[in-house]
């Protein structure tokens, strides 16, 4: 296949970038650029080869070449990786200078497109890819590179094969109706497809666990100006973003970053655009974080408790409307600048969650550092071998629903081709689900999730 | 007589006749040549026709204007829906044949056709040139020369008959072979494979005492196969029982001297249709199988002895079949037998089964690998229509799986192998909600008319009653019945009464109701009026609004499925450029060259992978 080329390394300065090129021309494209000792078309494969990169007589960089020949590489063509410094400048002339030597710059996810089409690895495995890609956890990394190893097709494929005895039993009854045998009893296979919903539904929800491990575990501080947000914000990172209130609002309305309690990822977001006075343009500016919100696990509401410890209030009730759901503790902040015996006056009539805290003079925040750990980790009810992404997850609701039907047939003493309608259906989702059914749209969707150079 | 015809039909067996019908109702000169014209449709095996999915062929081959529907009627002389206790999907008409008046009204219904020339010969070879038919040439060296061949010889080429260690040399009992054919067509490069299928012995009707059986009648009201069939009558009853361990503990003695038990038969014997030593064998944890008396005509002592289908030595069958209650002193006209005859691995077969090796032959029947008359049939009509569509320079007729049970037979056939008779059941059909018998007409009668199999007035029934069916769907939908006028109605039939007015699709929908006793209750029937007179139309509608949340699931599923289906492969698409094929996938791609994506990812051997990779290389 014709060769491309692209940065492998995250964009921007670095210690090191490396550039991989692949195709059937990468060593002969790559060899042009080489000055050093050996000759690289014909190194054997996985060997490392010190050097020069040149470019019209130019020295841009002294790099290494890493040598794999087809079928031994990652995308299961001829590969060539090159380490060197990480300079902006430098990766972009090297760059350049691959794409005039032949190759095109590789577009996202195509590399791992062709490991795919080389038979490298399955569907979910570079789903998986994609998934470690994307993980920002220790954990959510062990459970993909897990899966890259066909851990989850497994453990699908045995729950698709548990349905198609299932669904040829019934099927053997049809076909056999003359005989009259009975090869199963319904009652049976109600049991059995209930054992399978009730697989599933550990799998879907251990998904939100999966979420908090891809995606780190979501804390929102909500309230008014002045509240103390941005300085909580600092405080819990540990530190200083001054810069903060200066981009605030000018290219998005919140800020985020990731903090790490016991591996778990932690994400913070200051969120700057909350308005005050009445009532009505307080909701206004509920609705203004609604998405940052809706994602998150636990929302801060900072209340600047030196006015009043009821002056967020109206604003803690429709939080509490609008997401019954979500957990809320109410942070009374500036706590230094009121007296005692105020604080525990209110402590026992507040219904929600109170933690008295002041950013300004630290007082309490690695209390509230404990209380988010706290309820991070319990969020993670178990942490499965599985680990269930977007789609995957859609697919298992589906298929849920589907076997629902099918004990709603047995129920109704249907038949057995009206049960096997759904049974049917939920096992060509399980084969898309385990890649052994294609489905374009599937690997569309995997692909376009990577970024260029994987 | 001619020497040259459009179309060249060799073999007058379910296959033939319907490939002989179509093509001469197409407009093609046709001939038809067979070793015997008063064997033409003869039963060779079962005396019936239809039965579990075979009921669904019969009934879409008559939609497309085919013969089987109607010759099973004429020859029909015990009719029954079988299954009729289960959901309309998996009900199959069914009838006992007259297995000597089937030919005679098979031989009639061929003389009136105009266009067909019927002869009695043995055809020595096909005359291919430059892999491209010319004709055929006949035992005496006479050459006919033909457009195009359709080869429906069933189980005559090479026929070996079995009974216990005796082989003869046949295709049927008492009739010749065609040896020279297949291995004509063998030195031509075709693969040729052996299979065997059998039959039960047939026993003198006068030395059963039947009192001993529980009877198995017709339906009270029994129902014809086609639509050009006014009615039909029951006229014979059958009769059913069981075997016993004592018959099985016999059998096996006989085991040891089975050809098949100790490997003479090289054919691999049908799973689906097992003799009964192999049930016996197989099914050891039962001490039981039934089996059904069922006489083979009105003027013949002979009853086939359903569900005893063996090739067991003389003596054990003998003593087998005497211990069954009723039988103690039967007299066996005939013992069972198996047959081992060659077949075309159907891989070498295109969509319309033409041959891929030779233009304008085509192959259909038996000797495609299937077992049964109805499978054999619908391959005969398909063949038949697209050798004359091809003479035309017209677009195949090529159904999906959606559409026919014949299709997803031909497209199994084309596609898997197989290593035992193939014999169509339900579970092949993925849509088997949407393919039902009663369903054929308005599925596949548009097809018919439009390849003039079926007239514009016969259309125009189905479409007045597809047109109906619409109406009633929107009627039901608004049409509310209030608790006071139905609630009686409910109550009478073990429902649950009503609180709100509900639409007559919502109470349809429930198990017990009939919608015709719903529109009873309407004060007003004006606008129902011509629904209610009409039977089919309101069995339609009562089918259609109680599986109605099952059918849209199952649409959903086929549109899913035609995604692929539609995404095409080029006839020529160069395999070998696709590198990263693995080596299985590529050979079977590069031998079966599937039509679409879809056809593709059916072929065994070819994975998603393969299938993802081929999809990027069409994109």
């Amino acid at each position: 296949m014709e060769s491309i080329v692209a940065l492998a390394t995250p964009p921007g300065v670095s210690g090191l970038a490396v550039i991989r090129i692949s195709g059937d021309d990468a060593i002969e494209i790559a060899s042009k650029h080489y000055l050093g000792k050996s000759d690289l078309l014909e190194v054997p494969t996985h060997t490392i080869h010190y050097g020069k990169f040149v470019n019209n007589n130019q020295t841009i960089d002294t790099v290494t070449f890493n040598i794999f020949r087809a079928p031994n590489s990652y995308t299961g063509e001829n590969v060539v990786e090159i380490s060197c410094h990480g300079g902006i400048i430098i990766y972009k002339e090297i760059i350049k200078a691959i794409i005039n030597s032949g190759a095109r710059q590789a577009k996202a996810g195509e590399f791992t497109q062709r490991a795919f089409l080389n038979g490298k690895m399955d569907l979910l495995q570079a789903e998986a890819v994609a998934d470690l890609i994307h993980s920002v956890s220790v954990i959510s990394e062990q459970v993909s590179a897990r899966q890259l190893q066909g851990n989850i097709t497994k453990k699908i494929k045995q729950f698709k094969s548990e349905l198609i005895e299932i669904a040829g039993l019934l099927e053997l009854e049809l076909d056999f109706s003359d005989e009259e045998i009975e090869f199963i009893k319904l009652s049976q296979v109600k049991e059995k497809i209930q054992k399978l919903i009730d697989y599933l539904a550990n799998i879907i929800n251990s998904y939100t666990s999966s979420v908090i491990l891809q995606n780190g575990y979501s804390v929102a501080i909500i309230g008014f100006p002045n509240s103390g947000k941005s300085t909580l914000f600092n405080k819990l990172l540990s530190k200083d973003r001054a810069i903060v209130s200066e981009i605030a609002g000018t290219t998005r309305d919140y800020l985020e970053e990731f903090i790490y309690l016991n591996n778990i990822p932690i994400k913070i977001i200051d969120t700057a655009g909350m308005r005050e006075t009445t009532d009505i343009i307080e909701i206004e500016g509920i609705k203004l974080v609604n998405s940052v919100i809706k994602q998150s696990n636990l929302i801060l509401v900072l209340n600047d408790a030196s006015i009043s410890l009821h002056n967020s209030d109206n604003l803690i009730q429709s939080l509490k409307q609008d997401y019954p759901k979500h957990e809320i503790v109410v942070l009374q902040n500036k706590i230094d600048k009121i007296e005692k015996e105020d604080k525990e006056e209110i402590t026992s009539s507040r219904g929600e969650e109170q933690l008295f805290i002041s950013a300004k003079t630290n007082y309490n925040i690695s209390k509230l550092l404990d209380l988010i750990d706290q309820k991070a980790t319990s969020s993670i009810t178990r942490i499965n071998d599985l680990m269930v992404n977007e789609r995957q997850l859609q697919l298992m609701e589906q298929i849920s629903s589907d076997l629902q039907n099918a004990i709603e047939s047995v129920e109704m003493q249907n038949t057995n081709e009206l049960i096997a309608v759904d049974i049917r259906a939920a096992i060509r989702k399980l084969g898309e689900l385990t890649g052994d059914i294609y489905n374009q749209e599937i690997l569309n969707q995997v692909f376009s999730k990577f970024c260029i150079g994987k | 007589m001619e020497k040259q015809f459009d179309t060249i039909i060799i073999g007058g067996g379910h296959a033939g006749i319907e490939a002989a019908t179509v093509a001469s109702k197409m407009g093609a000169s046709t001939l038809l040549i067979t070793l015997s014209k008063a064997a033409i449709g003869r039963p060779s095996c079962n005396p019936s026709v239809g039965g579990t999915a075979k009921g669904h062929l019969v009934k879409e081959i008559d939609a497309l204007g085919g013969a089987m529907g109607v010759l099973a009627d004429n020859g029909g002389i015990q009719f029954k829906i079988l299954n009729s206790s289960k959901g309309p999907a998996v009900r199959s008409p069914r009838s006992q044949i007259d297995k000597d008046l089937y030919p005679i009204v098979a031989n009639n219904f061929l003389n009136n056709i105009p266009n067909l020339t019927i002869i009695e010969a043995k055809v020595w070879e096909i005359v291919i040139d430059n892999y491209k038919v010319e004709g055929v040439k006949l035992f005496d060296g006479t050459f006919i020369a033909g457009k195009s061949v359709i080869l429906t010889a069933g189980t005559f080429l090479n026929g070996l008959m079995w009974i216990g260690l005796d082989s003869t040399s046949g295709g049927r009992f008492g009739e010749q072979v065609s040896d020279n054919l297949s291995d004509r067509l063998r030195d031509y490069g075709f693969k040729v494979g052996r299979l065997k299928t059998g039959t039960p012995p047939r026993l003198h009707k006068d030395t059963i005492d039947y009192s001993k059986f529980a009877l198995h009648p017709g339906d009270p009201n029994p129902v014809p196969f086609s639509f050009r069939t006014k009615s039909v009558e029951n006229k014979i009853m059958c009769y059913a029982t069981n075997t016993n361990e004592e018959i099985h503990d016999i059998l096996r003695e006989g085991f040891s001297r089975s050809a098949l038990f100790i490997g003479l038969i090289e054919g691999v014997g049908p799973r689906y249709c097992p003799s009964i030593e192999d049930k016996v064998d197989r099914f050891r944890d039962k001490n039981s199988h039934k089996i059904v008396l069922e006489p083979e005509g009105l003027n013949t002592n002979s009853v086939y002895l359903n569900g005893f289908s063996t090739s067991l030595p003389k003596d054990i069958q003998e003593r087998g079949i005497r211990r069954i209650p009723g039988l103690e002193n039967v007299e066996i006209l005939r013992f069972g037998y198996a047959i081992e005859y060659d077949y075309f691995d159907p891989y070498q077969l295109k969509q319309t089964l033409e041959t891929k090796l030779v233009e304008n032959l085509y192959f259909a029947g038996q000797i495609n690998g299937t077992s049964g008359y109805e499978e054999a049939a619908a391959q005969g009509l398909v063949a038949g229509i697209n050798a004359v569509l091809k003479l035309q320079n017209k677009e195949p007729l090529l159904l999906k799986r959606n559409e026919a049970y014949i299709s997803v037979l031909i497209d199994d056939l084309v596609n898997k192998e197989f290593d035992e008779p193939y014999r169509l059941f339900t579970s092949a059909a993925e849509y088997r909600l949407l393919l039902r018998h009663d369903n054929a007409y308005y599925r596949l009668s548009k097809y018919g008319r439009e390849l003039g199999l079926i007239t514009d007035d016969e259309f125009a029934i189905f479409e007045h009653q597809m047109e109906l069916i619409d109406k009633g769907k929107i009627l039901f939908d608004k049409t509310l019945l209030k608790p006071d006028q139905i609630n009686d109605y409910l109550e009478s039939i073990n429902e649950s009464p009503i609180i709100d007015s509900a639409t007559i699709s919502t109470l349809g929908k429930r198990s017990n109701v009939n919608i015709a006793d719903l529109l009873n209750f309407l004060p007003s029937k004006e606008e129902f009026e011509d629904i209610l007179n009409n039977e089919i139309v309101l069995n339609q509608l009562d089918i259609e609004i109680k599986y109605e949340g099952y059918i849209k699931r199952q649409l959903k599923e086929i549109s899913y499925f035609l995604e692929n289906e539609n995404k095409l492969i080029p006839e020529n698409f160069d395999y070998n450029k696709v590198q990263s094929l693995s080596t299985e996938a590529r050979n079977k791609l590069i031998k079966i060259r599937p039509l679409s994506l879809g056809q593709a990812s059916r072929i065994l051997g070819v994975s998603a992978t393969d299938i993802s990779i081929l999809s990027v290389y069409l994109r």
